[in-house]
């Protein structure tokens, strides 16, 4: 095993109303670990992610990132709900790619990368920009600077997304379906970013996917969901070749078939 | 009927009393804007009583007359102490009134914004403030302007209402020539005539504008 544990679910509840989405899940992921989230839509991955990235409030359980809890806060010695300050502390941490990219159509690509790294970090404007250009080159769009994200392919602007996620330095990102949004043509550019960040090795990575080649590739590990609960989890090739409950085996098989 | 050589005798003093119809109108829209904005942001607020507090506010303005409400504010505040000039009553009175009209625009604005803008902006970690300042207001604005400049015209309209607080703007200074010389065909039609040569002009130019912000 690996270093330091760096993201921990304890005991995960999430409801909707009646409806359980997360039916207690204990989930740790290891400073640098690649774990891949795999499972049929609407089993809880997403919303598993989004409970990391503060998006939403888990109803029972806590979650803890790199060794501090995320929602919650002890003051005198009992546990509550954890203040804008301590979640904006701790979420430093944590990175993420949407799926539909959320750019910021008012900034050129430049601007969307540089402004967190000001804003946020407090990073000089020249800093921040030297940064951004790095990270821009590094996805392959340095020629695309001064463009606005109107103008640019999904693609290239799921690679935007990458880079100003990298720039905030997080010491994990979640790519929530980051090719699911993009003509099929598209879909390798942005895997191929992916895998060169993912080779890089120091950041770790939540990634949700139905590319399940992609998965198998870069993760040291894959987690399998169905209706809110781990079914699975092993080394991919393990559990490629070996599933060993019926579920995955179906949904594996679903996965053989369309390839 | 018509007598030319009134008409220009009357004119410098009506074009100069437009001064105050302008100052009143630009005066009205700016504390008309950042009310509208504050009070936006009290509706959203987290806190219910808040937000119900800010609602109540802006249901009432809007459904009680304007000419109501700028009656109260010069007659009635100097009763509890607050008295304020012909001008500084008007000026607030279209504010107060108008603000409740931007609010809705700005609401607008905002709620057009999509739910992923205010999620990246958790992402990246920037403050519930910044996420105001940075993404969504710059997003939120550029689309209502031209909203916005057609209420700046509607007000700009407005201004006669301020007569009856007895502001000398471009309407009462009309009336003053008229009962002085009783000829008020002359007086009321340059009025309506700088009215109308002010206001079409500016409509263009509020189409140009919003050309130009929205092209992206």
């Amino acid at each position: 095993m690996k270093e330091n544990i760096l993201v921990k679910y304890n005991d995960i509840h999430k409801s909707y109303g009646d409806l359980e989405v997360l039916k207690g899940i204990n989930l740790g992921i290891h400073e640098g670990e690649k774990v891949a989230l795999i499972g049929p839509s609407g089993s809880g991955k997403t919303t598993l992610a989004r409970l990391l990235m503060t998006l939403e409030e888990p109803t029972k359980g806590t979650i803890e990132v790199d060794g501090k809890l995320l929602w919650h806060e002890e003051v005198n010695g009992k546990l509550q709900r954890a203040s804008e300050k301590h979640l904006h502390e701790v979420r430093g941490n944590i990175g993420m790619v949407f799926q539909h990219f959320h750019l910021f159509p008012h900034m050129t690509v430049l601007e969307n990368v540089m402004e967190a790294p000001i804003s946020v970090l407090g990073m000089k404007k020249e800093d921040a920009k030297k940064d951004a250009q790095e990270m821009l080159d590094k996805v392959g769009l340095i020629d695309k600077v001064d463009t606005y994200p109107a103008q640019l392919s999904g693609g290239q602007k799921q690679r935007v997304a990458i880079a100003r996620a990298l720039v905030m330095r997080p010491k994990i990102m979640i790519f929530d379906e980051p090719t699911s949004a993009l003509d099929p043509e598209l879909v390798g550019e942005v895997l191929d970013v992916i895998k060169d960040i993912a080779k890089e090795g120091k950041m770790g990575m939540l990634l949700i996917t139905h590319e399940m080649d992609f998965a198998m590739d870069i993760a040291d590990r894959v987690v399998f969901f169905d209706e809110g609960i781990i079914l699975e989890q092993g080394p991919p090739k393990e559990l490629l070749n070996n599933p060993k409950t019926e579920r995955l085996q179906t949904f594996l098989s679903r996965f053989m078939n369309a390839n | 009927m018509w007598d030319w050589s009134f008409a220009l005798e009357i004119l410098p003093e009506i074009v100069s009393a437009l001064k105050i119809t302008i100052s009143a109108t630009f005066a009205g829209f700016a504390v008309a804007l950042v009310l509208g904005l504050i009070l936006t942001l009290l509706r959203r607020s987290d806190k219910v009583i808040i937000s119900k507090a800010a609602q109540g506010f802006i249901e009432f303005i809007r459904n009680t007359p304007i000419l109501v409400q700028l009656y109260f504010i010069f007659y009635v505040f100097p009763e509890f102490g607050l008295s304020l000039s012909p001008f500084a009553a008007g000026v607030v009175g279209l504010g107060l009134h108008y603000s409740t009209y931007l609010s809705e625009v700005y609401r607008s604005g905002i709620d057009a914004v999509p739910q992923g803008q205010w999620e990246v902006g958790t992402a990246l970690n920037f403050s519930k403030t910044q996420i105001w300042t940075k993404i969504i207001i710059p997003q939120a604005v550029p689309p209502v302007v031209p909203v916005l400049g057609n209420y700046l015209l509607t007000m700009f309209k407005e201004t006669p209402l301020l007569s009856a607080i007895t502001l000398v703007e471009i309407l009462q200074t009309a009336k003053i020539i008229g009962s002085r010389s009783f000829r008020y065909l002359e007086a009321f039609s340059i009025v309506g005539l700088l009215f109308l040569l002010l206001s079409y002009p500016s409509s263009l130019l509020i189409q140009r504008l919003d050309k130009k912000l929205n092209r992206r």
